[in-house]
């Protein structure tokens, strides 16, 4: 049962009773291990500093809108990452690395805050938090402290998705069963359920479509 | 015994089921690094495995190493978008270029099996066209081989993967070894607009086996394609062409990173490859070497060996190491439907259509493109989400909705351009090693491409019913950086992918291609690995190295 707090009216509510973790018996072991550990104690915090780790909190939680508890620990399983440069690798002719990347945006928010509202992006008022971010992305491919905005905005939306969309709880959001091995899906098709998935309660609640959202 | 199985064993070595044939690795015929092996392979992905498997067969003494591990599916690979992360080459790279195109996940691939552990399968083949389109568009570049020198090597890899799918109406018409696989919610919403707008779309082609092959199984329509296919129904390398390789003697070299390609000052030959394994500097001697470490690393392997003869790099007399190296546009369109589709159920490639790949003199743009059926998890869904701009709660309203979106992708022929291209970067690697930089920029024919493709996805979405359509632009498959030419002034390799400058040295991956086509490259890689080996094993070409 999904336990993350999304309201209805923004999309919470669309699988009543689908229970990811309650098929957890039909998956193979080696990959029960690496959802179940998702679900486990958060790994602890090694790549941030105390300052960055701040920061980064509020950051991801205003980029996956995650107000209250429980939440899926987004910058845990970021933080985590770097800790390991578990990276793609690749990065930018003329932007860092993600670990310094990160390091090196995490500084200019609240550098942007400090000039905005004189405290700490973490210490800034949610909405000021959200006016900010959007003054980011609004730049485009201009720059942002030196560097073009959508990249630095592409860096934080990569690491974040992946962190939360690996999370059953986020999976039960989105009606999304997970592992499928080695059961497989025998009922594929338009409008076809497994018996253990579960029907979209709002079909019509098109993101998109005007007046439903 | 039926014919490929004579050809090809490896579908019948594996055990029943899932799983790897753990006898056969542990029995592995071993070699020293002081014996002068017949054929050193840098790279076991789609070409290197495929040569491997070919020369053991014709009796040469070949080891095969890769930078990667040898995996083992049931232990290393999971069900699972995030967990399935070390399947790709992590090792830093720098992008550059107007069009920077990321890589990792979305292009290159590590270990035994190489990026086909965890590419989708679809496995078309080139269209003749593709072989002169210099001649008949004025644009990109003409093979020094026709279609028709391929065209008996798609038909024996066509076999050997197998290939499921309709029978084929494009390019040179055939058909496919396997039936059509039944199809899902986005196989469906595809066959549907692509009926509603006129357009022939067919089913397959997918290197996804449609009932038991061997000892492999039948698919079981889980959607993991990408992450590796645990379930030995997607094809590999790792499972149809290694088995067969070891039980003819090759050595597969893992965890082995090759660093230099040596060549002696005097004759001018390659006597055989530096490498680190578990830290450790080694040299491996061989009368032959065959590069094929995808179209990055191949070209930064031979950049990064330089002597005395090749100050530039190996095989560079005429800088075109690294150069005319091309990626297919591949814009993704998605488009929504009160009907549930859910996408992530069954694999990914399903269904395509090829009525757009070839030259439309009414356009004003040259070559075309194919459109594709594809269904991205969760998490490179949210990246499709995040890229129309949404974040927070936007971002996790439209999440929400996955269920009720499908996806279609577009491959668009980008054109091949001198100044696309890996170069050395300043940075080192962990091996101490300069990394690549690859550099890339798209001309005014690739974007007139893409805009198209778009078009023609939108049009196929809303005829299906759907209501809303978003696109996302990104780019796939990345080949040339080694091209093969009629001569040195064009090319780094010959239509037999032996280099110009080094008689003993070939290049057999993707590289070596000259145009891209609209079609995924594996199959075709493949094929030219396959025309190779037989070249060099039967002496069509006379070898300068090769078996004693
Ligand atoms: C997400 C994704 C989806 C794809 N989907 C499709 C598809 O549906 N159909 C299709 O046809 N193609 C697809 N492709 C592309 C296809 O997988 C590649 O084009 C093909 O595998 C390339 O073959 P290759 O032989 O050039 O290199 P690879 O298969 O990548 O093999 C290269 C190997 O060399 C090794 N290596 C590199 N450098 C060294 C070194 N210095 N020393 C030792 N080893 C080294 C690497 O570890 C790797 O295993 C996809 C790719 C991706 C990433
Ligand atoms: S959908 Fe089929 S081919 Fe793809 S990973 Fe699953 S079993 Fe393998």
């Amino acid at each position: 049962m999904s336990s993350l707090p999304l309201d209805p009216s923004a999309g919470g509510g669309r699988f009543p009773g689908f229970d990811v973790m309650g098929q957890e018996k039909h998956w193979d072991e080696v990959t029960s291990a690496v959802v179940v550990s998702r679900l486990g104690m958060p790994p602890d915090i090694r790549f941030f500093n105390a300052a960055e780790e701040a920061t980064a909190t509020a950051l991801c939680d205003q980029l996956l809108d995650q107000r209250e508890p429980p939440r899926v620990p987004v910058v845990n399983m970021v933080d985590a990452r770097l800790a390991e440069d578990q990276t793609d690798g690749w990065h930018y002719e003329g932007m860092a690395p993600d670990g310094q990347s990160w390091r090196d945006s995490l500084s200019a928010l609240d550098e942007d805050a400090m000039a905005h509202s004189g405290c700490a992006f973490a210490e800034a008022a949610w909405e000021t938090q959200t006016a900010i971010l959007q003054a980011v992305q609004d730049l485009g491919s201009e720059d942002w402290h030196g560097i073009p905005a959508s990249r630095v905005w592409s860096l934080w939306t990569r690491y974040a998705c992946t962190a939360f969309y690996s999370h059953p709880w986020a999976w039960e959001e989105i009606g999304f069963a997970g592992p499928a091995y080695p059961r497989g899906y025998k009922n594929i098709g338009v409008n076809k359920l497994e018996p253990f998935e579960v029907a979209d309660a709002h079909p019509a609640q098109d993101p998109l479509r005007k007046g439903t959202s | 015994m039926n014919r490929v199985r004579e050809r090809n064993e490896s579908a019948w070595l594996l055990p029943a089921g899932p799983g790897i044939n753990h006898r056969l690795r542990d029995d592995m015929r071993i070699f020293d690094d002081s014996d002068e092996v017949d054929v050193v392979i840098v790279g076991c992905g789609a070409g290197g495995s495929t040569m491997a498997q070919r020369l053991a067969r014709a009796g040469w003494s070949v080891v095969a190493m890769d930078a990667g591990p040898f995996w083992d599916p049931e232990k290393d690979w999971v069900s699972d978008e995030a967990g399935s992360h070390h399947l790709y080459w992590t090792e830093p790279r720098v992008i550059g270029g107007a069009d920077p195109v990321p890589l990792g996940s979305n292009n290159s691939g590590r270990g035994v099996g190489g990026s086909m552990i965890h590419y989708a399968g679809y496995a078309p083949r080139f269209h003749p066209s593709d072989f002169r389109i210099h001649s008949t568009d004025g644009v990109g570049a003409d093979w020094p081989l026709e279609y028709n020198d391929l065209k008996p090597y798609y038909a024996d890899i066509e076999e050997e993967l197998p290939v499921a799918g309709d029978d084929w109406p494009w390019g040179d018409p055939h058909s496919y070894p396997q039936r059509p696989h039944p199809v899902s919610g986005n196989g469906d919403m595809f066959l549907r607009g692509a009926l509603a707008c006129g357009i022939t779309a067919k089913v397959g082609p997918v290197a996804i086996s449609n009932g038991r092959f061997g000892n492999r199984p039948h698919c079981i329509y889980r959607g993991f394609c990408l992450q590796g296919c645990k379930v030995n129904a997607k094809a590999s390398p790792l499972i149809t062409h290694i088995p067969d390789a070891l039980a003819h003697g090759a050595e597969v070299r893992a965890d082995s990173m090759v660093t230099r390609i040596e060549v002696d000052e005097h004759t001018g030959k390659a006597t055989g490859v530096h490498y680190n394994r578990r830290g450790r500097q080694r040299f491996q001697q061989a009368k032959t070497v065959v590069v094929a470490g995808y179209s990055i690393e191949t070209p930064r392997l031979l950049l990064n060996s330089t002597s005395t003869r090749f100050p530039e790099g190996l095989c560079n007399d005429f800088d075109l190491v690294g150069r005319y190296l091309m990626v297919q546009g591949a814009p993704q369109t998605a488009g929504r439907f009160d009907d549930e589709v859910r996408m992530f159920k069954a694999p990914p490639p399903e269904v395509s259509t090829e009525e757009f790949y070839e030259t439309d003199p009414s356009k004003d743009y040259k070559r075309g493109f194919s459109i594709q059926t594809v269904s991205p998890l969760p998490i490179t869904w949210a990246e499709h989400v995040a890229a129309q701009g949404h974040w927070g709660a936007g971002l996790r309203q439209y999440m929400s909705d996955y269920v009720h979106w499908s996806c279609l992708g577009a491959l668009c022929e980008f054109l091949p351009l001198p100044e696309n291209r890996v170069v050395l970067s300043s940075e080192l690697d962990r091996h101490g090693l300069p990394v690549a930089q690859f550099n890339y920029s798209r001309c005014e024919n690739d974007r007139a491409l893409m805009k198209a493709a778009q078009s023609v996805m939108e049009e196929m979405l809303k005829a299906a019913g759907a209501d809303e359509v978003i696109t996302i632009n990104r780019y796939a498959h990345l080949v040339g950086g080694a091209r093969m030419g009629a001569d040195e002034h064009s090319g780094v390799v010959d239509g037999d992918c032996r280099s110009f400058a080094v008689p003993n040295l070939y290049i057999t991956d993707g590289s070596v291609l000259p145009t891209e086509g609209s079609a995924n490259p594996a199959l075709t890689i493949m094929a030219i690995a396959a025309r190779v080996a037989d070249r060099m094993s039967t002496g069509n070409h006379a070898t300068q190295g090769g078996r004693s």
